[in-house]
């Protein structure tokens, strides 16, 4: 009764039909999101990083953005909504940006340096009348070095860092325009622009349904014509439960969804479905304890639990989407540079190393690990960590799992090891955005940032380490500032800090009619190329 | 029948009363900080308390609750944590989705459950009534949430004649009566009918078959009445309870539809219950709950009264 | 998924010696009874003596070896989206399944008695308090109410036997009051309470003798809502948590491999439902057995 490759031309016949029945136009992509609702309208989006790939980088722009043309190299900064920028060459930490000219709003206002100063307060200053709790709660911890900033001219912006941090560039990536001028028209209340909002980006939002759907329509006047939307319109349906989403996908009621449940590929896939995956700056760790007494303090101890895991094996739990982590970063990484250590599956070298540690098979080593049934972006985490179970086990490194739920897990996560709720556990499995120098890799080892005033979870603090991340907040050139990285995360690997598992590859499935989407190696996706047949 | 209406309408008020307390309660039995899952996950200890403060949930309890109850006088249930948006807008959008969801499945169960308890109840012990009990008792246990699934791979995945999610193509606000629309609503409608049926036929099996072995109906017999007759008298006797478990079952499927609802995304009550649950958002989980026990007991009141009409030996029990 | 009405209009109590022997004996001589009550205490001994029947450890797994079809050789009903063997999950699921679907009945049965008993024996004001406060959880549909309970407490076994013992309270003690204000009246009762009997002692030897029958008939009806409901919250994500077997929860696990095998995922709603259907058909056995009307 289930025959879905005989049910294959049924399916296909429904698909015309409702097309035809619903008079969908050609050129309408609908998108089954994991969201349970449609992200923050006004600005700043909320949900994650799916927030800001489909209501943050679509209605809105920032000052400087990810260029997401490319399938095959990591991506990149590029100008957005500012043209060009430097550092003071006197003073380190003023910096100059040149504003796009000639930018509109959706609303039909311009664009201008004045904007920016608006929206920084919208985050930064609770004492403006525009300043947004909601929005302000997703984006003020994203620009911790700004200071302050003034209006030169309408096309000349001038921020202050606390610090010399040459990462500001990364930083600004994650802050949108809002317009002013709609934000007054709807008598400067953000609940009633959360209907209607106005950005600069190339989607123009048209309608909202809280929960069940948003629709856009090109914004014909963007910038950038490069970047002009080909559809006619793009329709995200919030469909958060995996089997819900891949149904909605298989009758033909969206064209494209994401992160289909591995064990529904292969009917997919039978069924003609397209999917599309790559790697991009995510992680899937065990972030390690190194307060006194944590065996993971001992490197050889660190070593040996990475090498004792098939990374190839737990592949085929994944349906073959990941990505073996051969370090902390991607092997694509622009900052992955040639780690010593190699992060390889050879469990003789394993037990060897934990041998001359001091453990063996009539002592082995205990530890404790705090993990999460499920959470947003933790692929499959109950199987994956049952399966570095096994493995760590064959080595002689008996683990004991502590469950929370994953609300709690960020509780813990934030609180840091030290805190007692962790109950002793030396390791917590947490996945990561890993896109820019902070979230990619100072936050989790910076000695300021140890929980709970930071995300430092470990407490890990080391001099060496401290002044290559010093080293990298003040190398302004770019590429001089990517050696550093490569530097720093050579260290990363070489130290053998983090349990390094896996990557996410953030699949997605999507009907043979979707044509022209490139899937950038970024958590973020441009949807203006596409089309429909 | 004034004086019953209003004993009846007292009795309410304490009721709903307590269902504010039971509602009030939830939150604060729920463990762990209720921001969490909107904050982004490295935010500070700073922003975090700043964030506890725009959502007063840094007073006193007490303060908590005479603010809840006041600004629920005035229509207000507060604000979703996860969307910003008023808790009230979005119950009641959702709950008018859920009601959409309810009376069709009522549509579908009550009918079918009369007709089967009817059959079942006039050939008492014949084949067709140990069909009829088997189809009800079946009905009655099996689990619809995984129902459910089963008809979705059935008639959308592999024979795509009925979409698997969703309340029409362009989602709740532009429903309208067309098969467009309404194929959204079969599927979940006819999983939801299915327990009603069992429940609706068997309560209708015991009491006309109840009644048919009465004294009173022999004497129809004798007295000439054609078996037509004797089924619409019986019909009339066995109306007033069959009604009270019919609008009680109106409301149960109104509170129940929550497994169904989140198999179909369709967006009602149960829905944004169980949105709510997973997000953490307490004030949507009260406003939810307490909306959909309110409505319970308001039908329970409609039922109460419309059974007194009916039948009023009833009202002096 | 929903209660039925409460039977307040009890049947006069049998309290002879030879009345639960002529149920049994009524009850034997009805075959589909006879069956359930052998499918149901099969299940039951299969799950208390679980560890003891040589089953394939249910949390241990095997990447290789996951979502083996039914019939595979050392695997007899196949494996699960982890590799795990499906009869083992299945059996030890029954455990946690029948614990958590049984116990809050057993725990409603218990404290709605009591209640329901003072209140219909002592009458008066606790009558009225405790009866108003049955009536306040009367006005939650019981899905809504376990759902809002677990959902608030979150998942767990021990949250979900609380909420789950607060749904079925209410509905038992109803029955017990009516039942209690119905033998209260009669004349023995009277009888005996003029002879200066303690209420204590006139509600231990006469009244719970006389009202225990038709309370537990109800209760009996209660254990299939019960058993649904608390597999639906773990399918739901607020009832057992992961890697415990349970039915409700396998069933969620193995949704999406409903593409790759959909007989295999749907042995826990199988088992789910003939559980189920063997309760209520037991239930209803044993009221037509003790002359209980529907």
């Amino acid at each position: 009764m289930l025959e879905i490759k005989k049910s294959f031309s049924a399916l296909m016949l429904t698909a015309g039909l409702l097309s035809a029945q619903t008079a969908l136009a050609q050129g309408t992509l609908r998108i089954g999101m994991t969201a349970a609702d449609i992200p923050l309208t006004t600005g700043q989006t909320d949900q994650g990083g799916e927030g800001m790939r489909f209501m943050g980088y679509t209605v809105y722009d920032s000052l400087i953005e990810w260029d997401l043309t490319s399938a095959d190299k990591p991506s990149t900064l590029i100008p957005g909504l500012a043209t060009e920028w430097a550092v003071d060459a006197e003073d380190k930490t003023k910096w100059i940006f040149k504003i796009r000219e000639g930018v509109t709003f959706h609303d039909g206002s311009d664009f201008t340096a004045e904007d920016v100063v608006w929206n920084l307060d919208k985050l930064l200053d609770d004492t403006s009348e525009q300043y947004d709790p909601r929005q302000a709660a997703q984006g003020k911890s994203r620009i911790p070095a700004v200071a302050s900033y003034r209006a030169i001219d309408p096309l000349t912006l001038e921020i202050t860092t606390k610090t010399p941090d040459a990462t500001l560039p990364y930083q600004l990536a994650w802050i949108l325009m809002s317009s002013k001028a709609n934000w007054e028209a709807h008598g400067k209340d953000w609940e009633q622009v959360a209907l209607e909002p106005s950005g600069t980006g190339p989607w123009k939002l048209e309608e909202f349904v809280p929960r069940e759907r948003a629709e856009m329509v090109p914004f014909a006047e963007y910038w950038d014509d490069t970047r002009v939307p080909k559809l006619d319109k793009m329709v995200l349906i919030p469909l958060p439960e995996p089997n819900a989403r891949s149904a909605a996908l298989l009758s033909g009621q969206v064209d494209w969804i994401e992160a289909p449940a591995p064990d529904t590929i292969p009917a997919m896939t039978a069924n003609g479905f397209v999917i599309s995956s790559n790697a991009y700056p995510h992680n899937w760790t065990w972030h390690l304890s190194r307060l006194e007494g944590s065996p993971w303090n001992d490197i050889r101890v660190r070593k040996a639990a990475n090498l004792a895991i098939d990374r190839e094996g737990m592949g085929a739990l994944l349906g073959g989407l990941m990505v073996p982590a051969k370090g902390f970063l991607p092997p694509g990484s622009q900052w992955f540079g040639k780690p010593s250590f190699d992060v390889r599956y050879d469990p003789e070298e394993a037990r060897r190393l934990l041998a001359e540690a001091g453990y063996g098979p009539d002592k082995p080593l205990k530890v404790k690990a705090l993990i999460s049934p499920s959470g947003s972006g933790q692929m499959l985490p109950l199987p994956m960590n049952e399966y570095i179970q096994q493995s760590l086990a064959e080595v002689g490194i008996d683990v004991e799992f502590m469950v929370v739920e994953w609300n709690q897990m960020i509780n813990l996560w934030r609180a840091g090891a030290a805190d007692p709720a962790v109950e002793g556990s030396q390791s917590i499995n947490f996945t990561y955005f890993i896109q820019d120098p902070f979230t990619g890799l100072i936050r989790h080892l910076s000695c300021d940032l140890i929980a709970p005033n930071g995300t430092n979870w470990g407490h890990y603090c080391d001099p060496g380490m401290e002044e290559l991340f010093t080293k990298i907040r003040n190398t302004f050139d770019p590429a001089e500032q990517d050696e550093v990285m490569r530097r720093t995360h050579e260290k990363f690997v070489d130290d053998a800090l983090f349990l390094m598992v896996t990557h996410d590859v953030a699949p997605r499935a999507m009907s043979p009619r979707v044509k022209g989407f490139v899937q950038a190696q970024n958590w973020y996706q441009n949807f203006s190329s596409i089309t429909m047949e | 029948m004034f004086s019953y209406l209003l004993r009846r309408l007292i009795l309410v008020l304490p009721v709903a009363f307590g269902v504010s307390v039971i509602c009030f309660l939830l939150v604060q039995i729920a463990p762990g900080d209720p921001l969490t899952a909107i904050m982004p996950v490295d935010a500070t200890a700073e922003e975090q308390a700043a964030m506890r403060a725009a959502y007063g949930l840094d007073k006193p309890l007490p303060v908590q609750y005479a603010i809840w109850v006041g600004n629920l006088a005035q229509g207000d249930m507060g604000r979703s944590i996860a969307t910003g948006r008023p808790v009230a807008g979005e119950v009641f959008g959702a709950v008018q989705n859920s009601l959409l969801l309810a009376v069709s499945a009522a549509v579908i169960a009550f009918p079918i459950g009369i007709f089967l308890g009817f059959l079942a109840g006039y050939f008492r012990d014949s084949a067709l009534d140990k069909a009829v009990t088997a189809v009800s008792i079946a009905g009655v246990s099996v689990p619809n949430y995984w129902l459910g699934i089963v008809l979705v791979i059935i008639f959308s995945v592999n024979l795509g004649w009925l979409p698997s999610m969703g309340a029409g193509p362009g989602g709740s606000r532009d429903w309208s009566w067309n098969w467009e629309h309404m194929r959204h609503l079969v599927l979940p409608a006819v999983t939801l009918a299915v327990v009603p049926i069992g429940i609706v036929s068997r309560t209708v099996r015991a009491l006309s078959g109840d009644i048919l072995s009465m004294d009173f109906v022999q004497a129809l017999y004798a007295k000439g009445m054609t078996r037509f007759d004797v089924l619409i008298h019986v019909g009339r006797n066995a109306a007033a309870t069959a009604l009270s478990v019919m609008g009680l079952q109106l409301g149960y499927l109104l509170g129940g539809s929550i497994l169904i609802e989140t198999v179909f995304n369709w967006p009602g009550s149960g829905f944004l219950l169980s949105n709510a649950i997973f997000q953490r958002d307490l004030p949507l989980l009260q406003g939810t709950i307490l909306v959909l026990a309110l409505f319970f007991v308001a039908m329970n009141l409609i039922v109460d009264v419309a059974q007194a009409a009916i039948d009023p030996r009833i009202k002096r029990s | 998924m929903t209660l039925t009405e409460p039977l307040t209009s009890a049947p006069a109590p049998e309290a002879r010696k030879g009345y639960w022997a002529g149920v049994a004996g009524r009850l034997a001589r009805d075959p589909v009874s006879m069956l359930c009550l052998a499918v149901v205490a099969a299940l039951i001994l299969a799950a208390i003596f679980a560890p003891w029947l040589g089953l394939a450890d249910p949390y241990k797994g095997s990447m290789i070896a996951r979502l083996k079809p039914i019939g595979t050789p050392g695997h007899i009903l196949g494996t699960d989206e982890q590799g795990r063997d499906m009869l083992a999950r299945l059996i030890h699921g029954g455990r946690l399944t029948l614990f958590i679907g049984l116990m809050p009945v057993v725990f409603a049965f218990f404290i709605g008695s009591i209640l329901g008993v003072v209140a219909g024996y002592v009458g008066g004001r606790l009558n009225t308090l405790i009866m108003r406060v049955v009536d306040v959880f009367f006005a939650f549909p019981s899905v809504l109410l376990a759902i809002a309970i677990s959902g608030a407490l979150g998942a767990g076994i021990v949250n979900s036997l609380v909420s789950l013992t607060i749904v079925f309270v209410p509905p038992i003690t109803r029955v017990a009051e009516a039942v209690t204000s119905g033998v209260r009246s009669l004349d023995y009762i009277d009888a005996a309470r003029a002879t200066g009997a303690s209420a204590l002692t006139v509600i231990r030897v006469h009244v719970i003798g006389n009202v225990l029958s038709p309370i537990f008939v109800y209760a009996t009806s209660l254990t299939s809502v019960c058993m649904i409901l608390a597999a639906g919250l773990s399918f739901l994500g607020i009832g057992v948590r992961p890697p415990e077997p349970e039915w409700g929860l396998m069933l969620n696990t193995l949704r999406s491999a409903i593409y790759v095998d959909p007989w295999l995922s749907a042995l826990p709603g199988v088992m789910i439902f003939v559980t189920s259907l063997c309760l209520n058909l037991l239930s209803d056995g044993v009221r037509s057995a003790m002359n209980v009307r529907d």
